[in-house]
């Protein structure tokens, strides 16, 4: 399991990349391979307003329905379009693959490095 | 949590990365690192092995089987030959099921019933007491014999190589006792994944053991329970507990509610009486009904199993509600998002699909080719009923049949 010392991680899974007033957001490597093969995506549009801790999205995998909550609040920017016809690259790319850009952050939940999350990981 | 029951082959998946769930108190693999996605294509395109070895095995011996299994099925089992096999259902006094099983006749003097994992106990605590006033006896036999499900185009071409000839006669539903490189395999024509060539191989547990290292040695990949489900899905057949049994409110599904019902239920003077023969009448002549389009007295089967297709983005999923003008109409009971090989004629991997299909237990009147509204998390989202989601008539491969909007 690859955890990118660059990035910060949330307790549900999600990676944050900071860039400026921009948090870029994705799903870590663990969240993937627990779902399986993600075959839909469902999305905010961009100018949604998004609060930490609550869900923006959700990803389905052939098994189930997960729920994505944002690690950040603040107004999406941005979301990642190729999501839409090709999921799969969230398994196949989950750090290449981002989800969405929040710019406007007003909060933010407490994140792990990639250390702690790999600790984290080996408890769930 | 108690102890998990485990097939002979659990070592197997386990060594092949498969992640084992609880199934029915079985720990058994739901996929292996490939992903359901790609063991299902590739069923679909050359040969999976399937581990079905946790299904209830039932032994019928004594004189009066054949009078027993005619009073406690739904099919008419005098109509099975030696080496044959026949889908049928275990029926309640309400016409409605019990469990769904496959009644297999490898030798003259014995039948071979095999029913859902999850619903063997309840199964045999049905069957056992009413067995008591027939001469018969009912063995589990279970753990005995493991069982694998050879599925996909290139399954008759491995198993014949294992066999040096010909396995069973060319047609669904044989059955054949042949030795395997000298491995004692009996062998079915039966499968789960609507595959036109397929097999369930029934043997001592470590003969299971050498044939799947065997056919996975062959080519043939391991799949696991969420490819099963996905093949089953994709070729509409039932699955107990959703298509069957109790629907989402907790009310008793009819047998007939069930297209296969049809090919399961006979009505033949030779069967005689049987548990819930006359319930069943009852929604056969409301069947007969429905299928003339005559919805005058539809009371005993309000509803029926449709396949269903999402046009709309999205994804559909066992227990959301259907809605046909804007009235509720039922429920999905399974579904998911499924993939399949976009090919027209000549058979291709090159190009790969997906589409969000399932199976819908919806208002009798409702008809295929018409549209109906899914509640997706307070989305409605438009669906069609197709007429189908594939077709297995041009063997050897399964010919997805995909929804498209009228010009």
């Amino acid at each position: 399991m690859n955890f990118p010392k660059e990035l910060k991680y949330s307790k549900d899974h999600e990676w944050v990349k900071t860039e400026g007033e921009t948090a870029i957001i994705g799903i870590s490597d663990f969240a993937q391979d627990a779902l399986g093969d993600i075959v839909f995506v469902n999305l905010p549009e961009a100018g949604d307003e998004v609060v930490a801790g609550e869900v923006f999205g959700d990803l389905e995998s052939v098994k189930a329905v997960s729920d994505m909550l944002s690690p950040v609040s603040g107004t999406v920017a941005a979301v990642n379009e190729e999501l839409a016809d090709t999921p799969e690259i969230l398994n196949n790319d989950p750090y290449g693959a981002w989800i969405i850009k929040v710019e406007g952050i007003t909060d933010i939940e407490d994140l792990m490095d990639a250390d702690a999350y790999a600790e984290f990981c080996k408890e769930d | 949590m108690s102890k998990l029951k485990r097939t002979p082959l659990y070592d197997i998946h386990v060594s092949a990365g498969g992640t084992m769930v609880d199934f029915g108190g079985w720990e058994m693999p739901v996929q292996y690192p490939t992903g359901i996605v790609a063991e299902h294509l590739y069923t679909r395109s050359d040969c999976s092995l399937f581990d079905v070895s946790h299904m209830g095995r039932i032994l019928v011996e004594g004189t009066e089987r054949l009078k027993y299994l005619q009073y406690v099925l739904t099919s008419n089992v005098e109509a099975l030959t030696l080496n044959s096999a026949q889908y049928c259902i275990i029926p309640n006094e309400n016409g409605g099921a019990v469990d769904d099983a496959y009644l297999y006749m490898f030798s003259e003097d014995k039948y071979l019933l095999v029913v859902n994992a999850s619903n063997k106990d309840k199964d045999l605590a049905h069957l056992l007491p009413i067995a008591e006033k027939f001469d018969v006896k009912l063995t589990d036999i279970s753990d005995e014999y493991a069982a694998i499900a050879v599925q996909g185009p290139l399954s008759r071409n491995l198993l014949e190589e294992l066999a040096g000839g010909e396995l069973t006669a060319p047609k669904k539903n044989a059955c054949a006792t042949v030795s395997l490189e000298g491995h004692t395999a009996r062998l079915a024509t039966t499968g789960y994944t609507g595959e036109p060539i397929g097999y369930e191989v029934y043997m001592k547990n470590d003969d299971a053991v050498w044939l799947w290292n065997r056919l996975a040695g062959m080519g043939a990949k391991p799949a696991g329970l969420g490819a099963r489900d996905t093949l089953r899905l994709e070729a509409s057949m039932p699955l107990y507990g959703h298509e069957m049994g109790t629907d989402p409110s907790g009310k008793e599904m009819p047998i007939y509610a069930v297209p296969l019902a049809k090919f399961a239920v006979s009505f033949s003077e030779n069967k005689g009486d049987f548990i819930g023969k006359e319930a069943l009448s009852k929604q056969f002549e409301a069947y007969t009904r429905i299928i003339n389009k005559d919805f005058s007295d539809i009371t005993v089967l309000p509803k029926r199993i449709m396949p269903v297709c999402l046009i709309d983005r999205g994804v559909i999923r066992g227990g959301m509600t259907v809605y046909k003008d804007g009235e509720e109409a039922g429920w999905i009971t399974s579904g998911t998002m499924i993939p399949y090989f976009d090919f027209e004629d000549e058979f291709e991997t090159s190009k790969v699909g997906k589409r969000s299909i399932g199976l819908a237990y919806l208002s009798s009147p409702i008809q295929r080719g018409e549209f109906v509204e899914v509640d997706i998390r307070g989305s409605r989202l438009k669906a069609v009923i197709p007429q189908t989601h594939m077709s297995a008539k041009n063997p050897p491969y399964v010919h997805p049949v995909v929804w498209k909007e009228a010009k």
